[in-house]
């Protein structure tokens, strides 16, 4: 079953130029965690803080954009992985490992799995 | 009419069969649709052709081909590739002792009614519906909301389980402790619900009942789990008492003001059997000590025979030792060293304590009223027993608290 674990942290954590050994520290223990991972990680990316997003926004069929998140919160969301296990307890065995700088949220979402090939 | 071949049948091994068939399709809607199906059929057909010589079968026999025949009519309905159907039970399958043919199906299904994902407001209602076999209705009314709010909150568990994959498994070693707690503390929410109403009366002695039967189910799939045997006897303890729990006006009786001549005496010596195996086991968990609270009052035979406080003040420096520092231990400690060196004493304890930390708990109020009004206190006692009846405490105690408030005003004496 493929899963997103979507990573929430507060960011003010990390430095706004993402630099600096905190940073440093974090990115090495995600990459050790993508070698743990393997052929279960189809994907994820880290992202650019909060303060780098901009939003589009529908609401009644009129489109506005503004500068910002979706919303602001204490915890932001920060990065995810695309992982395929084979079961619920086994996304969240790995979302435990999910590296963190201090204290965060690892929320495990199924994804909506493809259309089997005709 | 009732069919009463059928419903012993169901009562004896419905849930294993249910069970069963959740574990083996990965289904629990597809699971009970199927059961459901197999009782209609039997409620039909056994006054007609007189009841099997293995009820239990029939029924497995009978839901599993009704699950596959929903299967089928589902894969048309969606055109997804077929499958190939799941193996059908062989005769020895069939003929095998029931025990072993599902021992830890059902725990199985404990484990996925009761895991983290589960939304914590339907993890007992699920358990009790899986598991044992209630009602909707049933447990609806043993949790105080309406049926339709129950059924929503099932089926959205149930499609949670579904949608984000929980597996029918038993949990692994690094997740046991903790899945297990998980578990022990959903029977133990829901056996409360069936111990608010201290009457027993009517619909809920029968769902004590289902609450006695799941622990000793799991007590006997986890014969190593000191925790789990403890709640076994717990329930025991607290099922025994209930006759005496009440007095005729409907007040709330204090533990040691229950007569033990009207205890159940077989539940407590089933729950001695327990707590002996807990002892054995050397259990230390919060459990074991509860179950070893239970136990000491429940060994006293008479209300002739002194109360056992010198034991149970002992059993609270106990747990405050190996369970740690916890207030409501302290509180509960000083009702127990009030009986034993005085109602000063376990005042001057009380008074240690972190007030701001208890204002809205009801009991601190509670036991506070009762030692101002032992060492003469009046006017303070007056108010702590106006704090806890603000809170809102359950009818039986509010009673109480009322008299003793009452009593208060008019001087009476009390007969402690």
């Amino acid at each position: 079953m493929l899963y997103a674990l979507l990573i929430y942290e507060d960011e003010s954590v990390y430095p706004a130029d993402r630099s600096g050994p905190v940073v440093d520290a974090i990115r090495a223990r995600h990459m050790a965690f993508i070698q743990e991972l393997g052929p279960r990680r189809l994907g994820g990316n880290g992202l650019k803080g909060t303060a780098t997003a901009t939003s589009v926004r529908t609401d009644k069929g009129a489109v506005s954009i503004h500068d910002g998140p979706f919303a602001e919160t204490k915890e932001q969301l920060g990065g995810f992985y695309l992982i395929d296990v084979p079961d619920l307890d086994a996304a969240l065995a790995l979302a435990r490992r999910v590296p963190l700088a201090k204290d965060g949220t690892i929320e495990v979402r199924p994804v909506i799995a493809p259309p089997p090939a005709a | 009419m009732t069919n009463t071949a059928l419903d012993r049948a169901v009562r004896a091994a419905g849930a294993r069969v249910a069970a069963a068939l959740a574990a083996r399709y990965r289904d629990l809607d597809l699971a009970e649709d199927g059961f459901a199906e197999a009782c209609a059929r039997a409620a039909e057909v056994w006054p007609r052709d007189g009841t099997p010589d293995d009820p239990t079968a029939w029924l497995y026999r009978t839901a599993d081909r009704a699950v596959l025949d929903a299967l089928r009519r589902r894969r048309t309905r969606t055109r997804l590739i077929p499958e190939p159907p799941p193996p059908e039970p062989t005769v020895e399958d069939l003929m095998a002792d029931d025990n072993a043919l599902i021992p830890d199906e059902r725990l199985r299904l404990i484990f996925v009614c009761c895991h983290p994902a589960v939304a914590p407001d339907a993890r007992a209602a699920l358990t009790l519906r899986l598991v044992c076999g209630l009602s909707t209705l049933e447990i609806a009314r043993a949790f105080l909301v309406s049926e339709p709010t129950l059924a929503q909150r099932l089926t959205r568990a149930k499609r949670k389980i579904a949608e984000a994959g929980v597996p029918f498994e038993i949990p692994g070693p690094d997740d046991w402790p903790a899945r297990l707690d998980a578990v022990l503390t959903t029977l133990e929410i829901a056996y409360a619900k069936a111990h608010e109403d201290a009457a027993g009366t009517g619909r809920h002695a029968g769902y004590a009942a289902e609450m006695l039967e799941l622990t000793r189910v799991l007590a006997e799939l986890l014969p190593q789990e000191p925790e789990a045997l403890a709640l076994a006897a717990i329930v025991r303890y607290a099922e025994a008492r209930r006759p005496a729990r009440l007095d005729q006006d409907g007040l709330m009786v204090s533990l040691s003001d229950q007569d033990p001549a009207r205890w159940h005496r077989p539940l407590i010596e089933a729950a001695h059997a327990y707590l002996r195996q807990v002892a054995m086991l050397d259990g230390s968990g919060r459990r074991c000590w509860q179950a070893a609270l239970h136990g000491t009052w429940c060994a006293r035979r008479s209300l002739d025979e002194p109360a056992p406080w010198s034991r149970v003040l002992a059993l609270y420096d106990d747990a405050l030792l190996t369970l740690g520092e916890d207030p409501v231990l302290r509180l509960n400690r000083a009702v127990a060293l009030a009986e034993v060196d005085g109602p000063q004493a376990a005042l001057d304890q009380i008074l240690r304590l972190d007030a701001d930390r208890f204002d809205g708990f009801g009991p601190y109020h509670a036991v506070l009223a009762d030692l101002l009004r032992r060492t003469g206190r009046i006017d303070q006692a007056r108010a702590a027993y106006t704090r806890v009846l603000a809170l809102g405490p359950a009818p039986a105690e509010r009673r109480w608290l009322e008299r003793r408030l009452a009593a208060l005003g008019n001087g009476a004496i009390l007969s402690r």
